[in-house]
């Protein structure tokens, strides 16, 4: 028997996708359905072997690379199958969440039809047909993100407009890009295709001056989703990006490339940090958060030939797990305060203790406080830097002090007394079943930060993928 | 007819011009149409035929959903507007015009010189007047309608450097999903303004 590894990580999805729209109104069981194939589907590319057979009892089933599509081809290889299998993981676990109180049903299935969109895009051969399935990603991510009633449409057009424009930028900077090996160094056409595919990866990314969606979104949409769409797509982007820097030899070698992508890296971390710490809704600045993050992603990609690659890949297993916790906490404090803005929630801390830990630990690990996740990776990072220039390195550091004070500020407010609560100090309105996964998350998040290598060693093998960059 | 692609071009100034004035949806979606239609002759010219029909076909069928979707809005009955804002709207599009008629032969001999230069001036006057609509309003199936042109703009120019399959495929995709996508928009924020309005009435 022979199938393919699209078939399995394409398509398949996309037939338990359509199974889960029509079982929508069944939400238990569609939910085990769709997370049962999410963790299948990332057991399997865990633990594919090498030669890709697959052995059975006596049934024997041979897994080729690549599928024939319409006169091209979608390859799969085996170097890129742990990225798969993280990709699918991370889907799984915001499954498990996608029980909690209003997230649209149509979530299930519809963050599948992205996995596999996305899956697709980093095997679509020529490789710049990916824009085209990282386009199909956005539009199919529209409906859960624009529910009705949420008022966040203007933001959704916004995230919809700037992200169709990046895609005829990256399909002409390929294009151009095909002509340029040819060219001589000095040849304006290399920077002009540069400069096309940059903006591109701006659009997509929501670099300055086109993150305006970012917080408008997060602001409006569920934390759920919003974790997951802000984790899963510019992640799946940075990776397609790597193909860039493995396929043209002058994108790798430029020293003032890498220049401009770290000062834009810093700048997107000083932007995003500050605008963290002044805000009032902790949706919104979880978005501007995720503008941080994006900087820090750019700033390994800009430390490249330091190893800053590696640190990028080490970086998106963490940033996982603090997005899913800061999500599922937002989203159980949303639930139950209604409003989440920062002079609402005083007092929770009291009342919801567990919660509310996971929320404020949930920022810190994304913030790089030592002991959690995101620490030995983002003082590699800040290390790094500053031995590039210390400017670089202070001004990282500036920013990244953004998130920590806005969870200052937080977990001030969280822990203000109220009247009620003079004579007894701490309440515990939690059930078990609301705060188990974040004792689960916080244990991750610690075992994480103390042993990096170990959880995040199965990531930097992607890399094996891009031989040049190895 | 070898003028036929000039009158296309002709056409496609005037589509884009008139979808960059006008905010009514009947307006708006006779427009589209014939901007397919022109868009779809310059394709013409790169490929053949019964290729360049997919893209007409496409085009249409999402004029077609937008439309009908409008048709069945309350929200979208048309309003009148002061003739200065069309004025300074249509003064905004002969400057977008003017920009590309510049810029285009130099792009033309630096980057495409093996495109034909009206398919590069017909692509960018589609992409630069929907990025001009784009920045100008927020209502739903304009922001679509701007959306669509742009991708009409992207597609004439790429016609001429690529002929794919997958990439034909994908992009009708892409054009359906923005279309249903607008739809959607359109249709969620009528259901949120319904209980606004009436709760202003009361």
């Amino acid at each position: 028997m022979t199938l393919s590894t699209p078939i399995i990580w394409v398509v398949f999805p996309l037939l338990v996708a359509a199974i889960c729209a029509a079982l929508s109104t069944r939400r238990i069981l569609s939910l085990i359905i769709a997370s049962t194939a999410a963790f299948g589907l990332a057991l399997l590319a865990a633990f594919m072997p090498e030669n890709l057979t697959l052995s059975l009892g006596p049934l024997t089933i041979l897994v080729e690379e690549s599928l024939a599509f319409l006169g091209r081809q979608i390859t799969l290889t085996y170097a890129i199958l742990p990225f798969i299998a993280f990709t699918y993981g991370t889907t799984g676990l915001w499954l498990l969440s996608s029980n909690l109180p209003g997230v649209p049903v149509a979530f299930r299935s519809i963050s599948l039809v992205i996995t596999a969109s996305l899956t697709a895009a980093l095997g679509v051969e020529p490789f710049l047909y990916a824009a085209l399935l990282i386009q199909t990603a956005v539009l199919v991510s529209v409906p859960v993100l624009a529910s009705p009633g949420a008022g966040s449409e203007r933001g959704v057009l916004r995230y919809l407009g700037l992200m169709t424009i990046a895609m005829p930028f990256i399909l002409i900077a390929g294009w151009l890009l095909t002509g340029v090996v040819i060219l001589p160094p000095e040849s304006p056409l290399i920077g002009q295709s540069a400069i096309v595919l940059g903006l591109g990866f701006a659009l997509w990314l929501a670099v300055f001056p086109f993150h305006s969606w970012v917080p408008m979104v997060s602001q409006r949409g569920h934390p759920t989703v919003i974790s997951y769409l802000l984790f899963i797509i510019p992640t799946t982007i940075l990776v397609f990006g790597l193909n860039f820097l493995n396929r043209h030899a002058f994108l790798r070698t430029s020293e003032t490339i890498f220049s401009i992508i770290r000062t834009i890296g810093v700048m997107m971390i000083v932007f995003g940090g500050v605008w963290t710490s002044v805000q009032d809704h902790l949706k919104r600045a979880f978005g501007f958060s995720v503008l941080v993050e994006t900087g820090f992603s750019l700033l390994a990609i800009g430390l490249a030939t330091s190893g800053g690659l590696k640190w990028l890949l080490m970086l998106f297993p963490v940033r996982a797990l603090g997005y899913w916790l800061w999500g599922y906490t937002l989203a159980r404090l949303e639930h139950r305060c209604g409003s989440l803005e920062m002079g609402e929630i005083q007092g929770f801390g009291r009342r919801l203790p567990i919660l509310s830990a996971g929320l404020f630990l949930a920022q810190m690990s994304v913030a790089g406080l030592p002991l959690l996740a995101s620490f030995p990776i983002k003082i590699a990072l800040l290390s790094q830097a500053v031995v590039e220039g210390t400017t670089i390195g202070v001004l990282s550091f500036v920013g990244t002090l953004g998130l920590f004070l806005f969870s200052i500020r937080l977990l001030m407010n969280l822990l203000q007394p109220i009247d009620i609560e003079d004579t007894q100090f701490w309440f515990l309105e939690e059930k078990v079943s609301q705060f188990l996964p974040v004792i689960l998350m916080l244990v991750a998040l610690v075992a994480f930060g103390l042993f990096p290598g170990f959880f995040t060693s199965g990531m930097t093998s992607i890399l094996t993928a891009f031989p040049q960059l190895q | 007819m070898p003028n036929l692609p000039v009158i296309a071009f002709v056409v496609i100034v005037m589509a884009a011009m008139i979808n960059l004035v006008f905010r009514d949806w009947r307006i708006n979606a006779a427009a589209l149409s014939a901007q397919y239609l022109a868009a779809f002759v310059l394709v013409m010219l790169s490929w053949p035929i019964e290729v360049a029909i997919v893209k007409l076909i496409t085009g249409w069928m999402a004029t077609a959903v937008i439309a009908f979707t409008c048709l069945r809005q309350k929200s979208h009955v048309s309003s009148t507007e002061v003739a200065s804002n069309l004025f300074f709207r249509g003064l905004a599009g002969l400057l977008i015009v003017l920009l590309i008629f510049i810029v285009a032969p130099t792009l033309h001999e630096a980057v495409f010189p093996a495109v034909d230069l009206m398919i590069i001036q017909g692509g960018l006057i589609l992409m630069g007047m929907s990025l001009m609509q784009l920045g100008m309003n927020s209502e739903p199936y304009l922001v679509i309608i701007s959306l669509l042109s742009f991708l009409t703009g992207f597609e004439v120019i790429h016609a001429a450097l690529e002929l794919s399959t997958l990439l034909t495929g994908l992009l009708v995709i892409v054009n359906l999903g923005l279309a249903l996508v607008g739809v959607y928009l359109m249709v969620n924020g009528d259901e949120v303004n319904e209980p606004t309005e009436r709760g202003e009435s009361l």
